[in-house]
């Protein structure tokens, strides 16, 4: 054996190893988050968060079923042109049957007290929320996101990696949707990060969602999160939204 | 305290609304009030994103004045024990819940009994999530 093939081999077997020292390190410490999780409400008092919140970033308290009343937005700081379309909005412009049917992206969504389901692969996640029916995959194969000029939804494009036992997931390409439900709407340039992660025990899913809009606001925004795991009979909905519920409302001529 | 023959103010709360899930509950109910209102269903609409309960009730001049309950969402719902056949067209219930603030006679539903005591679908703790 020449010392080139030598020293080749060498570097194969290097490569080898550290990459085999990685898988192991990387399924002891991935956990499965797959399965049926019930209603996403807010962390309770003995539930610790994870890290810190990075600076110049807000904790809303809207997190499961609570709700922010009108004209207050939790402390996040909002540029004067989308505070001032903030103020002027009226919940009566959404109970219509053009708009009453339309789903939240997933800034708002993810909060909600509705449950959803998680089937986890290795290149990717499926998010399957009852709420609205939406659907979201997470792209795990370091793919980077779309380009630019791909379109926009409520779901976004979602790539993830994990970091130890900690799923780290980056949503872009989001369109215009509501923040806090009371009139206070990101623009399509928000960006999402969140970060999931089991209980000690494996019951509870535990999240930290933050997201910054420079178009919209002057500081960023968090909420903890959590669900607890259901059993294996405990299945999501169809929420399949009738628009003309609406009509139960006065209608805007 | 009667408002009419089949309205009866139930009792003044101090805690929180439940969630709408989709609309700002609170700008529609008043949360400080729960009336139980009393009547004969008329139809009874089990699509997302909220259920809608329509009876008759008869007021205090005996006439009769359609009302209707709005509940949580319906996948909520049947996980409590509804279906979209919990109800029957006659049928005479006891509809327990927070009053429109418009006065309309539209409310949000916390509880619903039949004629005879029975609460439909398993009873919660906490309604601010079922």
């Amino acid at each position: 054996m020449t010392r080139g093939k030598l020293l080749l081999l060498v570097v194969i077997l290097l490569q080898l190893c550290s990459s085999g020292a990685q898988g192991q390190q990387t399924t002891k410490t991935r956990p499965n988050l797959s399965g049926y999780w019930a209603a996403g409400r807010a962390f309770r008092s003995a539930e610790a968060p994870r890290g810190q919140l990075p600076p110049n970033t807000v904790l809303l308290a809207d997190a499961g079923a609570p709700e922010l009343p009108a004209g207050n937005f939790g402390g996040l700081k909002v540029k004067p042109a989308a505070l001032a379309a903030a103020m002027k909005w009226k919940p009566q412009d959404e109970m219509t049957i053009s708009r009453v049917c339309l789903p939240p992206s997933i800034v708002y969504s993810m909060q909600g007290p509705f449950p959803m389901e998680i089937h986890q692969g290795t290149e990717l996640i499926v998010m399957r929320l009852e709420y609205y029916d939406l659907v979201r995959i997470i792209f795990l194969d370091r793919r980077g996101h779309r380009p630019a000029s791909a379109p926009h939804t409520k779901v976004g494009d979602s790539v993830g990696h994990w970091e130890g036992d900690t799923l780290v997931v980056e949503t872009t390409h989001l369109s215009e949707s509501t923040i806090t439900n009371n009139g206070l709407t990101h623009s399509d340039n928000v960006r999402m990060i969140e970060r999931f992660w089991l209980s000690a025990d494996g019951k509870t899913l535990m999240s930290r969602q933050e997201f910054e809009d420079a178009d919209v606001l002057e500081n960023r925004g968090a909420r903890y999160v959590a669900w607890d795991r259901g059993g294996p009979n405990d299945h999501i909905f169809p929420y399949e939204c009738d628009p003309s519920f609406a009509t139960n409302y006065p209608q805007k001529n | 305290m009667r408002s009419s023959l089949g309205v009866l103010v139930v009792m003044m709360v101090a805690a929180g609304a439940p969630a709408s899930a989709h609309h700002s509950f609170a700008v529609y109910f008043d949360d400080q009030t729960i009336i139980a209102v009393t009547g004969s269903v008329t139809d009874f609409r089990f699509t997302n994103p909220h259920a809608v309960i329509s009876f008759n009730v008869k007021n205090a001049k005996g006439q009769i004045e359609p009302w209707r309950a709005e509940t949580n969402a319906v996948t909520l719902l049947r996980r409590r024990g509804w279906t979209k056949d919990s109800l029957s067209i006659g049928e005479t219930i006891t509809v327990e819940g927070w009053r429109s603030r418009d006065g309309s006679h539209y409310m949000r539903m916390r509880t619903v009994k039949r004629a005879d005591g029975t609460v439909l679908g398993t009873p919660v703790s906490n309604q601010r999530v079922d």
